[in-house]
């Protein structure tokens, strides 16, 4: 009996819900056009990264950078040819995805005339390679330390953050410097992990050092570090190499002291110092070697910028160089614009970057900002710190000589 | 051999682990025979109620557990009355489907209100406990202990209580357990409600020794469904021997061999076992 | 030609010649175009998908994972050892469909939630090798610059537009097999096991080996839609190979309509769009997908197409009673964009499924009111 209404309805809900899908779809033919409205021109910036998902807490914070650096700039007044311009930022999904990453990249090129697609992730950049220099035509800002996206020469690429191959030797020389000869591995099983792996162990190695058992896990799926650290631990090293997202790498860390390691901690870059003493005391993470905190460059613009990312994100979030370095390119991109006089054409904008190098205002300088930029478009700095967090809670200054990007 | 014994020690903690999240969702198999793919976002949200409860309204951490388990009793009736009883005619590809829609939201909203980043609860369980030459934390003997006594309470009250047996009688013989007036729809809200208590209190007791994030259920709801297909779907012996089994076997495997294997020993296992035997170790005779 | 007349038919042809005219419309708009080719990829993965669960009603969770074995042999071939698209395509192809018959082995002695989830754990493995093999799969880092078909000097598969043809042929040739299947004596056998196992039994089916074929026929067409994914997408990561693969593949088809020779390719536009289009919600797009999702099977159950063939079946029985003349092409006039389509014998198995529908719901109401 109650079948009846129920059996009436059904057609009826069903058509509202294809209803729903036919009036999608229209939208989705219509949708699309970039949004120039009236006198100023705008420009959009595009952003695709992983904004759900496991990687959702490092796309924001590279979001928040972008959008920390769009809304200065905008407050500034760009010029362009003449015209003021507004930037716009948009930003798309893609999980992590290098296959969806690509479909927004080239999406934001085409229906909102993107000249730039920012994209924070390695294998996401070597997807998006594939199409952002052919038929479209767009530049890659592109945050990863893998020199495997400038080998390939794309001439649209600008690689943002240092190549990661030059912390291999400072890492295991104050690794060994303040543990000792054995080294174990604990670090994430990702692309990026398993490619800091392969370099420690190079470089360990010509120092003469000893290599344990990879003992790498995926962060993100493991239950309980506990086991992993005991047996890690169980080989007795004196310096185990750790890195993944911070928190994560923070427990690992924490677990291995619990458990009564002595030694050294060599910190993969993806994880910072201080980002990880958010969720455990920075006793529980002192003789180890990392990147260098934001908190602790010099730059002008610095310490400005940390107030105002407490005032956008809140006191508990630590500023990492996910969101400074990002902070740092818009302003580069932004500076090269001027210099080319187009916000259309991304060669020109490509070529316009050395020289707007040098123009970019002091207050978007936060996070030891490049001089130069090599030929195949990777910005450098060449006074790189890597830091080593000793036995007091004191960040200490080591200097890098960095390694060329050639293969 | 200190190694072997702490390994041991990691084991029966994981597998109370597993075995608390497995237990909720063999239940919900055995009476809606369905299999609940948003279990692991059940897990999740259960994580983060509690710490809501504990951090944000300051409630004392038992108390916090006992709330959100509460709470997602709630979420779980919920979630079957809006979702999972108008399917209840639907094969069963149409349940798979509308739980991952349900895991989505549940993500989504979670990102919504928390944020992505990571989560730590912070727990008044510190020191830790030293048997042959192994070190526990006192956080995962209350683990094991919490997974004994939640099982025996379970068995009593499917066993004793007229709760309890109602829902083993609908797992029994659905039409027949109709006809001697039970209401089939009641005992699946209880049941889902149940299951969302279950996990929620697992979750409330891994999250201090692990972090908080909207996508913690995920690598959990692999493997705990390759426990309970293992232990035979809707059997709670299957479920519990399936827990203890694959998390010693995956501490032990990471250990001795790689912690590749480790990942994958679970699945391995779980191929083998079916291909000997097709229904699982404990399995149930099916009604069809 | 009578068939001409079926407005199902008529439906699949229409949404096929849209489809087809798709790069005169966008053939500029390259964002169009790829999300459409990827999607004719991943449709061609998802008739694959139809044949086992639609068909035979076996619910197989490893398409995900076919479809990234024949995605990585086609890019490692092309890359790492310089073959030529082509011969890797095909090595690529019969290897899947080999490892679905062999899994089809230990996978098919399992049935009904045990095969689902037996199955999911083979897609889980499969992944997991892709992403942890580092020496032959490069795991995580990917396969870069996987090759376009090679076609002499005739056509440039560079070009978008020919890359979508080529699909779209291979595509096609994927729906008339299905149609074929469907009307073939072997369709009749899968449907007669969807129906009851026990009873294909009994009227001297064999039901194991036409499961297994079944099932590698599902992985061949995942190796197809993958092999076709590598080089449309240049780059490939272990993401291809993803669980997550197979229930979007899941969902596609359920919301195109299980079983249906349309279904597959109109749900999988239709979701692949809807995705796209709820970007712009970034993060929270699945705080309304999500409940859109589970709506869809609710309020839709057999899907688009299937609802559409439903809605043709009524207005030709309505037909059928006003004026008993001409009921063979009755509806043919009103095709109504009727995107639906089942092939013209077909509606005797969705009949036949709507009755086991309509007295499965009988059951179950009597045994509510009985409580």
């Amino acid at each position: 009996m109650t079948s009846i209404p129920r059996r009436a309805s059904r057609p009826v809900l069903a058509a509202a819900v294809i209803g729903t899908f036919a009036l999608a779809l229209g939208a989705c033919g219509g949708g699309g056009g970039s949004g120039d409205s009236g006198g100023d021109e705008s420009v959009v910036i595009g952003y695709t990264g992983p904004l759900s998902g496991g990687g959702a807490a490092y796309g924001e914070n590279v979001q928040t950078g972008l959008q920390m650096a769009v809304d200065d700039l905008n407050k500034d007044g760009l010029e362009v040819d003449g015209k003021k311009v507004t930037i716009e930022l948009k930003s798309l999904d893609d999980k992590y995805a290098p296959s969806t990453a690509a479909s927004n990249a080239q999406r934001l090129a085409d229906q909102d005339k993107a000249p730039v697609v920012v994209s924070p992730n390695a294998g996401a950049i070597k997807a998006i390679q594939q199409i952002n220099d052919g038929r479209s035509k767009f530049m890659i800002s592109a945050y990863t330390s893998d020199p495997a996206i400038v080998q390939s020469d794309n001439p649209l690429t600008m690689m943002i953050p240092p190549n990661f191959e030059s912390y291999a030797k400072p890492f295991t020389e104050q690794g060994m410097k303040h543990g000792g000869k054995k080294l174990a591995f604990l670090g994430t099983q990702s692309e990026y992990g398993q490619q800091w792996t392969k370099a420690i162990t190079d470089e360990w190695k010509k120092a003469n050092g000893k290599i344990g058992a990879d003992n790498s896990i995926d962060y993100a799926t493991v239950s309980d570090f506990a086991g992993p650290v005991s047996k890690a631990l169980s080989e007795k090293p004196d310096s185990i190499f750790v890195g993944g997202p911070s928190q994560p790498t923070a427990l690992i860390m924490e677990e291995a002291k619990k458990q009564g390691f002595k030694g050294s901690f060599l910190v993969m870059d993806q994880a910072k110092l201080d980002e990880m003493a958010t969720v455990t005391k920075l006793k529980n993470l002192t003789n180890s070697v990392g990147v260098l905190p934001v908190k602790e460059y010099k730059d002008p613009g610095t310490k400005d910028f940390l107030k105002h990312f407490a005032e956008v994100a809140g006191d508990k979030k630590v500023a990492t160089s996910e969101t400074a370095l990002n902070y740092q390119s818009i302003a580069i991109i932004a500076k090269a614009m001027e210099v080319a006089g187009t916000t259309s054409d991304p060669e020109k904008i490509r070529a316009a970057v050395p020289d707007a190098l040098s123009k970019v205002d002091d207050k978007y300088k936060v996070n030891g900002f490049p001089t130069e930029i090599s030929d195949q478009g990777h910005l450098v700095n060449p006074d790189l710190d890597i830091t080593y967090l000793n036995k007091d809670e004191k960040y200490m200054k080591v200097p890098v000589d960095q390694v060329s990007d050639t293969k | 051999m200190t190694l072997f014994i702490q390994q041991l020690f990691n084991g029966v903690a994981l597998g109370g682990v597993y075995c608390l999240a497995a237990i909720g969702l063999t239940l919900v198999f055995g009476v809606l025979r369905i299999p609940n793919l948003a279990h692991g976002s059940l897990y999740m949200l259960g994580a983060y109620v509690t710490y809501f409860f504990l951090t944000t309204v300051g409630v004392p951490y038992v108390a916090a557990i006992g709330i959100a388990a509460l709470v997602l009793f709630v979420l779980g009736v919920l979630l079957e009355r809006l979702v999972f009883h108008p399917l209840r005619n639907s094969p069963h590809t149409h349940h798979m489907i509308a739980a991952i829609g349900a895991m989505f939201f549940f993500q989504a909203v979670a990102q919504a209100i928390w944020g992505a980043d990571f989560r730590r609860m912070e727990t008044p369980l510190s020191g830790s406990l030293h048997i042959l030459g192994a070190e526990i934390s006192a956080q995962r003997i209350v683990i094991i202990v919490t997974a004994i006594v939640v099982l025996s309470l379970l068995t009593w009250f499917i066993k004793r209580s007229i709760h309890g047996q109602t829902i083993e009688a609908i797992e029994q013989d659905r039409t027949g357990a109709a006809l001697v007036g039970i209401n089939p729809a009641m005992v699946s809200m209880l049941t889902l409600g149940l299951s969302a208590l279950l996990v929620t209190i697992a979750a409330g007791l891994v999250s201090p020794i692990n972090l908080l994030s909207p996508t913690m259920g995920d690598s959990l709801n692999l493997k705990v469904f390759a426990i309970i297909i293992l232990g035979g779907l809707g059997s709670l012996p299957g479920a519990i021997v399936g827990s203890f089994a694959l998390a010693i076997a995956e501490t032990m495997t990471s250990t001795y061999i790689s912690s590749a294997v480790g990942e994958a020993v679970a699945f391995v296992v779980l191929v083998g076992v079916l291909a000997i035997k097709p229904t699982g170790l404990f399995a149930k005779a099916v009604q069809r | 030609m009578n068939a001409l007349k079926n407005p199902r038919i008529l439906g699949t042809l229409a949404v096929l010649l849209i489809i087809a005219l798709t790069p005169v419309a966008f053939g500029d708009e390259n964002y169009i175009m790829r999300v459409i080719t990827i999607g004719l990829c991943s449709a061609i993965a998802v008739y694959g998908m139809n044949i086992i669960l639609g068909f035979t009603g076996q619910l197989s969770l490893a398409q995900g994972g076919f479809f990234g074995i024949g995605a990585y042999a086609v890019g490692l071939l092309t890359t790492d050892f310089d073959w030529p698209f082509w011969q890797a395509f095909v090595v690529g192809v019969v290897g899947t469909s080999a490892i679905g018959y062999l899994s089809g082995l230990i996978a098919l002695r399992t049935k009904d939630e045990y095969f689902a989830i037996f199955t999911m754990a083979i897609g889980f493995i499969i992944y997991l090798t892709i992403s942890r093999w580092e020496s032959v799969t490069h795991a995580h880092s990917g396969v870069n610059n996987v090759k376009f078909p090679e076609a002499g000097d005739i056509v440039d598969f560079s070009n978008p537009t020919a890359m979508f043809y080529l699909v779209f042929i291979i595509l096609l040739a994927s729906v008339y097999i299905t149609y074929a299947i469907r009307r073939s004596s072997v369709g009749r056998t899968l449907l007669t096991i969807r129906t009851s196992e026990d009873l294909a039994d009994a009227i001297g089916v064999n039901v194991g080996l036409s499961k297994q074929l079944a099932f590698a026929a599902s992985a061949f067409f995942g190796g197809i839609g993958g092999g076709l994914y590598a080089s449309v997408v240049g780059f490939i990561g272990p993401d291809a190979a993803t669980v997550d693969k197979t229930f979007e593949f899941l969902m596609f088809i359920l919301v195109g309509g299980m079983g249906t020779v349309a279904g597959p390719l109109v749900g999988t536009m239709i979701v692949t769009f809807l995705f796209e289009l709820f970007q712009d919600f970034q993060a929270y797009r699945f705080i309304v997908l999500g409940p859109i999702i589970i709506a869809l099977v609710i309020f839709a159950p057999r899907g688009i197409v299937g609802y559409l063939g439903g809605f043709i079946d009524k207005r030709a029985r309505k037909r059928r009673i006003g004026s008993a003349r001409k009921d063979g092409s009755a509806g043919a006039n009103d095709s109504d964009q009727a995107n639906g389509s089942t092939p013209a014998r077909g509606s005797t198995g969705t009949d036949a499924a709507g009755r086991r529908g309509t007295a499965a719901d009988t059951i179950t109401t009597t045994e509510e009111e009985k409580k």
